[in-house]
């Protein structure tokens, strides 16, 4: 299978505080929060459309979520929204200053088909 | 209470812009915003009562249990009594008069406190204590600036109403013209509503800003560079935008997050503080941090002047030490380091490193929260609060340092506490 290797950047969206008022344990939040943003044809090119099922991978660990076409980011970058899926990839090392970096995570990502992706109630089972 | 009422000048308690212009009406429970609110702004009133933690609850054999308030106040002090070194955490969506009671609960239980901006805007605390900060109010800036460079933030995503309130529309005392006065730059390492919406976009290659900011003050203070293009970006392009600098009659330069989770983190809050202060050889210039949570800069305001430290302060010995990098949340977490916890108004299950939530959700943890949050999922102790600026009032201090006071529009349900008082009580029973 082919895996396409990018840089990962986490950030905040307007949407994110929007389904986050309405509810962590919303629908609205899951599907916004559960996604990928990737180049077009980075998807192709991993022969995923939009709302497939994708795996992020990291050194740190990996996670299921749903691809979503991006006409703003270049090739070879992806973004998600930060927050419990991006938590579960994300570096642990603060390089002596309280925070890992968040932004810019060597990643690889590929289709992924069928694979379930965690609720947040999943996610905290699985750390509990 | 049937009544309808109107509210003006009301506070939103979301970000860090603080709007304090908007209309909100209330009816048999309702809110609704009137005007200028932002979605962001609009969905915390309109769902104010939605995913709320329904009532005070204990984890009994591995299940929540409705218990009463008492019996949570008295479980959750027994937790921090009994613990070696708590660590208390949140603070930022919540009031200054919390974060007060928060730094008591610290201090008298010998642990450890730290504030969202611990994983956030910690490398510019950082920085600005190296450094140091030319700044200047919101204010200032609506009435003076004509150059406004936005770097690693995207406001139009995250600060809803920054750009017609403070940065790039409004009309001030000298910029008449609002909009058209102000040149905007943007830099980002992928192109967002903020980068479509300036005069110049900067993309950059992740992780260069260092390189970018460091060639751009060479180039302020007059060196030449060799080379044709830097981070990604052209130089043509990089001198353009040092004469824009050099030659405004008022910069400033916002920033975000692409900056300090960023590659190098503090030292690019340094390389442009440096920059700042390098273009005063030429004109004023300023910089701000654009800061997430409503009070975040009041989290690091209240803990600066009660411990001498603005985020991860120990005391264990009895006394406040500051070590970022040992007594920082993540750290403390991912080193097994704290053996309870006490979580108010954040939720770090949700944001830290895997290894960090999974630590956290494997000691006794006590959540205080008006909603249901991840952390609060796997909680020991659960206790419902009021809404800060919806249900109760208090203090919290704007991105740019100016305190203002949230407002009171609804009555908590009966027998929420605003969480200032929860504390309150669980410190008297520490």
């Amino acid at each position: 299978m082919k895996k396409l290797e990018a840089v990962l950047i986490t950030g905040r969206t307007d949407k994110q505080g929007e389904t986050l008022e309405i509810g962590k344990t919303s629908k609205e939040y899951f599907e916004h929060l559960s996604t990928v943003q990737m180049n077009q044809q980075d998807m192709s090119e991993i022969n995923v459309k939009e709302g497939d099922t994708v795996k992020v991978e990291t050194e740190y660990g990996s996670v299921a979520v749903k691809c979503k076409a991006s006409r703003e980011i270049d090739r070879g970058i992806i973004f998600m929204p930060y927050g419990p899926w991006t938590s579960l990839i994300s570096p642990v090392d603060t390089e002596g200053i309280s925070m890992p970096s968040f932004k810019g995570i060597k990643a690889k990502v590929y289709k992924a088909s069928g694979e379930r992706i965690l609720t947040i109630q999943e996610i905290v089972e699985g750390y509990e | 209470m049937k009544m309808k009422q109107v509210f003006k000048d009301v506070v939103c308690s979301f970000c860090g812009c603080l709007c304090d212009n908007l209309e909100i009406e209330v009816e048999n429970g309702e809110i609704r915003p009137l005007s200028k609110a932002c979605t962001v702004s609009r969905s915390r009133f309109v769902n104010y009562n939605r995913d709320r933690v329904p009532y005070p609850m204990m984890k009994i054999n591995g299940k929540h249990e409705r218990v009463s308030l008492e019996e949570s106040i008295k479980k959750a002090a027994e937790i921090l009594r009994n613990a070696d070194r708590p660590l208390i955490y949140g603070l930022s969506s919540t009031t200054c008069e919390t974060q007060r009671k928060c730094v008591e609960i610290a201090e008298k239980t010998g642990g450890i406190i730290d504030q969202t901006a611990t994983v956030c805007h910690a490398p510019t605390v950082v920085a600005f204590q190296e450094t140091g900060e030319i700044h200047a109010t919101l204010g200032e800036i609506k009435n003076r600036s004509d150059l406004v460079i936005f770097w690693g933030c995207n406001p139009l995503q995250a600060h809803l109403n920054h750009f017609v309130r403070y940065s790039v529309f409004p009309k001030g005392m000298y910029t008449e013209k609002g909009r058209k006065e102000r040149y905007i730059v943007a830099v980002d390492v992928r192109e967002t509503r903020t980068t479509k919406l300036a005069d110049m976009f900067l993309k950059i290659t992740p992780g260069k800003d260092f390189e970018l900011l460091s060639v751009i003050r060479a180039l302020v203070n007059g060196a030449k560079i060799n080379a044709e293009e830097v981070a990604g970006v052209s130089m043509n392009k990089i001198k353009e935008l040092v004469e824009k600098m050099k030659n405004c009659r008022y910069g400033v330069i916002f920033f975000g997050l692409g900056l300090t989770m960023s590659r190098g983190k503090h030292y690019n809050i340094i390389a442009t503080l440096n920059l700042v202060r390098d273009l005063h050889k030429y004109t004023r210039f300023v910089v701000i941090p654009m800061r997430g949570h409503f009070n975040v800069k009041g989290a690091g305001m209240v803990l600066a002047w009660q411990t001498g430290y603005p985020y991860a302060v120990d005391f264990t010995r009895g006394y406040p030490r500051y070590n970022p990098g040992e007594y920082a949340a993540v750290n403390l977490l991912v080193n097994r380091e704290v053996d309870a916890a006490l979580i108010v108004a954040s939720d770090p299950v949700a944001t830290f490193p895997s290894p960090a939530a999974k630590y956290l959700t494997q000691i006794p943890t006590i959540v205080v929260d008006p909603k249901i949050s991840m952390t609060s999922l796997t909680a020991d102790v659960v206790i419902p609060c009021a809404l800060a600026g919806i249900e109760t009032e208090g203090t919290a201090y704007r991105m740019d340092g100016v305190p203002i006071r949230l407002k009171k529009l609804i009555e908590p349900k009966e027998g929420v506490l605003p969480d200032e008082e929860i504390m309150e009580k669980i410190l008297k029973r520490i």
